[in-house]
């Protein structure tokens, strides 16, 4: 009887020790579920996601290591020497989550973008990687015309703030 | 031909504009009354409303409205969906469902508006902004440059994917938003997606999250997004920046003329 029940205490530490680790393990792929491991010099880390549908961000400081479940296997494209700019496409490398091409470009020994290629998902259907946001220069798209608008948004304004903001203009103009 | 009516609720100014004089003024206090409506069970401003007494502790959450619990549910799975960067609390655990309610009283009164009238109306809560699909001229939307906030950064003509444009920020009400991420870069975030609650939700998650959860939002929701870095920067979505430099070139094109 007093076996057991330490025997069942044991279990039962165990399984807290179990969750304890997989909340820890949930935090940390909460967190690096899109900003990829930083890629050491010599190799690529596959992107670290179920969802695989990362774009790596090689600004992003990330955790030096991949979370535990996620394979980082070592892509082709690995420059020895120190060079003045070049860009290197790795060959397809599959993963469980699919295959995953991906370009490197290097910038005096230095890892500057990893760009994914070619990603695809169980089905072999290709997944959608370029909706990723860009930088554009204002002077771009400040339309000569920019003043005649039906409406305007920002940031929530309060009631008092209301009186200062371009939309309580145009609703006082009526139009 | 335009309408123009505006009313305080939930501590902001709503705008809702008719391309047509023929309606009446009753039909337009319908709208009105679903934002009050929304005001006298969430907001926390008002010491009777439901949720207050929640905050409160005199109402015991499995004991409140069907409403309420729907709402608080429905804020949940989009702290799901963002990995923790927008959420229905506070940083000292009061429920707090100002996220979602807003674009939740938007959308309700998007169906009553359709009623009224199936095309040519838009709605402004407070500078997130709710059109109706259809529509014979595109709206144009101004989006207000977040370090000048006399001076507009954009226009953006909106299709009907786009029938909602919310914009979150820091210019107006300082630091209001809790940041998951306390590097976050952006001073504003301006999202245009099919529906109010998706923009809403997912501006206030980018802004919190940063460029993280930027990446992460466009590429999992079908919206494209326009963000503003306290430097700046500005970054815009392909299919955005698509828009804003063809309606510039024209804009130039016809100036010229």
């Amino acid at each position: 009887m007093r076996k057991r029940a330490i025997a069942v205490s044991i279990v039962s530490s165990g399984a807290v020790i179990i969750a304890g680790w997989n909340i820890g393990t949930h935090a940390q792929t909460a967190q690096t579920t899109e900003a990829a491991p930083v890629p050491p010099p010599t190799r690529v880390a596959a992107p670290p996601a179920p969802t695989q549908t990362v774009i790596p961000q090689p600004k992003t400081s990330a955790p030096a290591s991949a979370p535990p479940s996620i394979p980082a296997q070592p892509a082709p494209a690995a420059p020895a020497a120190p060079a003045p700019s070049n860009t290197f496409t790795g060959s397809s490398v599959s993963t469980p989550y699919g295959n995953v091409q991906v370009k490197v470009t290097v910038d005096a020994g230095k890892i500057t973008d990893v760009t994914p290629l070619h990603l695809t998902d169980d089905g072999g259907r290709s997944v959608q990687i370029s909706n990723r946001a860009a930088p554009i220069l204002q002077q771009e798209i400040l339309a000569a015309q920019s003043a005649n608008v039906d409406s305007v948004s920002g940031a929530t304004y309060t009631s008092d703030g209301y009186l200062k903001s371009l939309q309580s203009a145009l609703d006082q103009a009526g139009r | 031909m335009t309408l123009t009516r505006t009313f305080h609720a939930m501590g902001t100014v709503t705008s809702l504009r008719l391309r047509r004089d023929d309606i009446h003024d009753r039909e337009l206090d319908t709208v009105e009354s679903i934002f009050r409506q929304y005001d006298d069970i969430f907001s926390l401003y008002q010491p009777t409303s439901e949720l207050s007494r929640i905050a409160d502790g005199s109402l015991r959450l499995p004991d409140s409205s069907q409403l309420l619990r729907e709402n608080y549910a429905e804020a949940i799975d989009w702290r799901n969906t963002t990995a923790g960067t927008f959420s229905p609390h506070r940083p000292d655990g009061v429920i707090d469902l100002s996220g979602t309610i807003k674009a939740k009283a938007m959308s309700d009164a998007r169906d009553q508006l359709t009623l009224i009238s199936p095309t040519g109306w838009l709605l402004n809560a407070g500078g997130d902004i709710l059109t109706s699909q259809n529509t014979e001229e595109p709206w144009r939307i101004g989006i207000v440059d977040p370090h000048d906030r006399t001076e507009l950064l954009c226009t953006i003509r909106l299709k009907p994917t786009w029938s909602a444009v919310a914009t979150s920020g820091t210019a107006e009400r300082g630091e209001h938003i809790w940041r998951h991420n306390p590097e976050s870069e952006f001073a504003q975030v301006t999202i245009l997606a099919a529906d109010i609650l998706t923009a809403d939700v997912l501006a206030t998650s980018i802004l919190s999250g940063g460029k993280q959860q930027l990446d992460h939002a466009t590429h999992h929701h079908p919206i494209d997004a326009l963000t503003v870095d306290r430097n700046g920067t500005i970054l815009a979505t392909p299919a955005l920046r698509v828009h804003l430099s063809e309606a510039h070139s024209s804009e130039g094109a016809r100036s010229r003329a």
